[in-house]
């Protein structure tokens, strides 16, 4: 849930995600849910010449299960927010 | 869900798993992203041969098999001269190391 | 539209079905479930090369094995129509309640006594689509 809290935190920010098939689009963030499937507007394929399947393609819908990386701006994320959440929810789950 | 439903009855390119490239036009999903096209249409990529439409009717593409659903620009796509485009077909996703 | 409705309006129908594997099987559908899991019959399974066949009076395949099924085209006009339909019996029904008898729309046709003998109820009607009951059988 936390990595969905974060992307929620994104949306309207442009980032690139890399797909498993080596794929990569570059779009603004629409919208995340709960299995991280991605809504991309304004899309480009970052090398457009190898990948022309897409060029009618103006926005698109991403599964989740298929997302290798989603780059995002270097100051997107409050990095130091995001440990201390991520030591709070891993306490509070571990906590047996 | 990030929303398939803004997609119903438009025309759109799905990508799957394998690396096949479908268009079709969107009339059915559920909310494990299951989808049914009708016209849909397979376009084979090639690097020395033209584009190649094979039609398939009515599908209906199991959820887990779905890497991307795009919008298809129709103006875009109509003018887009398929028979000049060359392109390595996609790759299917591997899991797992060979 | 779901696509388990669709599926399940085309029992009965040919379809091919290709496995994750790149299995393909042509067959008729029997049965299917939620989790599309399916049953054919008289299916003629291709393995994935399309080097080897076999004939299978009947298959069982589970749904999570699926890539995709491909089905006649005209099952989505015959799935739009009935759905169009059943949208209309919907409506049809409520305004058939004047003068009312105060029968509940959904309310089975038994016991619905009065009037005109029972009407077209209570004789094994199938589909209670309700609000019609005026009892003059006037069946569905």
């Amino acid at each position: 849930m936390l990595i969905f809290s974060v992307f929620k935190t994104l949306t309207d920010q442009v980032v690139t995600v890399e797909l498993k098939n080596d794929l990569c689009i570059t779009g603004t963030l629409k919208s995340v849910d709960q299995f991280l499937n991605i809504r991309l507007d304004k899309i480009s394929v970052v090398d457009p010449e190898r990948y022309p399947h897409m060029m009618a393609v103006k926005n698109c819908f991403i599964r989740g299960s298929v997302v290798r990386y989603v780059q995002i701006p270097a100051t997107a994320v409050d990095t130091q927010l995001l440990e201390d959440a991520t030591r709070r929810e891993h306490a509070s789950t571990h906590k047996r | 869900m990030a929303s398939l439903n803004g997609y119903i009855n438009q025309r759109v390119l799905l990508i799957l798993q394998d690396g096949r490239c479908i268009v079709g036009t969107l009339v059915g999903l559920d909310n494990r992203a299951d989808i049914v096209l009708s016209n849909s249409v397979e376009r084979v990529y090639s690097p020395d041969e033209p584009v190649e439409e094979v039609p398939l009717g009515l599908y209906l593409v199991k959820g887990d098999m779905i890497l991307l659903v795009g919008e298809l620009d129709t103006e875009v796509d109509d003018a887009t001269d398929l028979s000049q485009q060359r392109a390595e077909p996609l790759a299917p996703i591997r899991y797992g190391h060979e | 539209m779901l696509p388990l409705s669709l599926l399940n309006a085309a029992q009965n129908k040919p379809m091919l079905v290709e496995l994750k594997n790149g299995e393909t099987l042509n067959g008729h559908l029997v049965n299917c479930d939620n989790f599309m899991n399916i049953t054919l019959r008289e299916v003629y399974q291709t393995s994935a090369e399309g080097e080897r066949f076999w004939k299978l009076k009947e298959c069982y395949v589970r749904g999570s094995t699926i890539k995709y099924l491909r089905v006649p085209d005209q099952l989505l006009d015959e799935v739009q129509l009935e759905q169009f339909h059943a949208r209309e019996m919907q409506r049809g029904g409520r305004g058939g309640q004047r003068g009312g008898r105060g029968a509940p729309q959904r309310a089975t046709f038994l016991g619905r006594g009065g009037g005109s003998g029972g009407g077209g109820g209570g004789r094994g009607m199938g589909p209670v689509r309700g609000g019609r009951a005026r009892g003059r059988g006037r069946g569905m």
